[in-house]
């Protein structure tokens, strides 16, 4: 499915939520808080130093966001703009709790391959790196096999042995489908960190559904 | 004779996330393609990156607490009535 396929129905249903929310409408209050709590409180949590103050202000984001439904305009997704919120927040909140940890320092430092060297052929070979033996196929794995809870475990468990950015970058992009503009400025990284983060992040987990599939 | 310009497979492993974000400059994505159409390999390594995206989006995500749901819908009824 391609993006030009999905943006405008999203951009339709966003505006329909917009005016419900406007409205009063609870359920569709309800429905953007459960769609967007988790990203805000990972998010959070890079910005403060415990999960009870990323909760705090979570909800110190959301009363943001309510006094200010009625000045949104629409320029930017609900999403961008409910996180830039939140980063304004947390960034205010962790600057007076003086335990933010810059970024640049948890950046993983030097190379971390995505595959372990030792399964590429070496510098003398003929054909230096080059698979020694080829990773299996998983284009006859039943359907069933990727959906059912066991691999969903195998993937969840990957996802939370990462390291936090990592983990943060991964839950953004590939759970929560947020764009990488959406990611560089909750997380005030570069966009080639960013690329990083979620390359590492993705090389895990699939080395760990190699050892799920293959064994 | 002309030196071929090519990657490796451990390069290919390297490229595998940026060539699926559209973030790889024009000449070093069609290197990785040709690579790809010639090595099962890499093509089945690039497969099985497709699928762990596929599958981490499945993967549900921590629910909202009741307490903070509670909170939080208090606070959008007096959001409300002001």
């Amino acid at each position: 499915m391609s993006e030009a396929e999905v943006q405008p129905s999203a951009a339709a249903e966003e505006q329909e939520l917009l005016e419900r929310l406007r409205a009063g409408d609870e359920r569709a209050f309800e429905t953007l808080v459960e769609r967007h709590y988790p990203t805000m409180l990972a998010v959070a949590r890079h910005y403060v130093s415990s999960r009870a103050v990323a909760e705090e202000v979570v909800q110190d984001a959301w009363l943001g966001v309510l006094n200010g439904l009625d000045r949104f305009e629409g320029r930017s997704s609900l999403r961008t703009w409910i996180l830039r919120i939140l980063v304004n927040r947390a960034k205010t909140r962790g600057a007076r709790d003086a335990r933010t940890v810059p970024f640049a320092s948890i950046m993983p430092q030097g190379e971390e391959a995505a595959v372990e060297p030792e399964r590429f052929r070496g510098p003398d070979d003929p054909f230096p790196g080059h698979w020694r033996a080829y990773p299996g196929t998983w284009q006859r794995l039943p359907e069933e096999a990727l959906a059912d809870r066991e691999t969903l475990e195998v993937v969840l468990t990957a996802i939370h042995r990462l390291p936090p950015p990592q983990r943060i970058v991964i839950t953004m992009r590939d759970i929560q489908g947020c764009e990488a503009e959406e990611v560089c400025a909750a997380l005030d990284v570069s966009e080639g960190n960013q690329r990083v983060l979620l390359h590492r992040a993705r090389s895990k987990v699939r080395s760990a559904l190699e050892r799920h599939f293959d064994g | 004779m002309a030196e071929h310009e090519h990657i490796s497979c451990q390069e290919v492993v390297e490229l595998v996330n940026d060539y699926l974000d559209k973030g790889l400059e024009p000449e070093t994505a069609s290197l990785f393609e040709q690579h790809v159409n010639f090595c099962d390999g890499c093509d089945w390594y690039l497969d099985q990156m497709r699928t762990t995206i596929s599958t981490v989006g499945r993967v549900t995500e921590e629910e909202v607490p009741p307490e903070m749901r509670d909170k939080l819908m208090t606070a959008f009824r007096e959001w409300k009535r002001s």
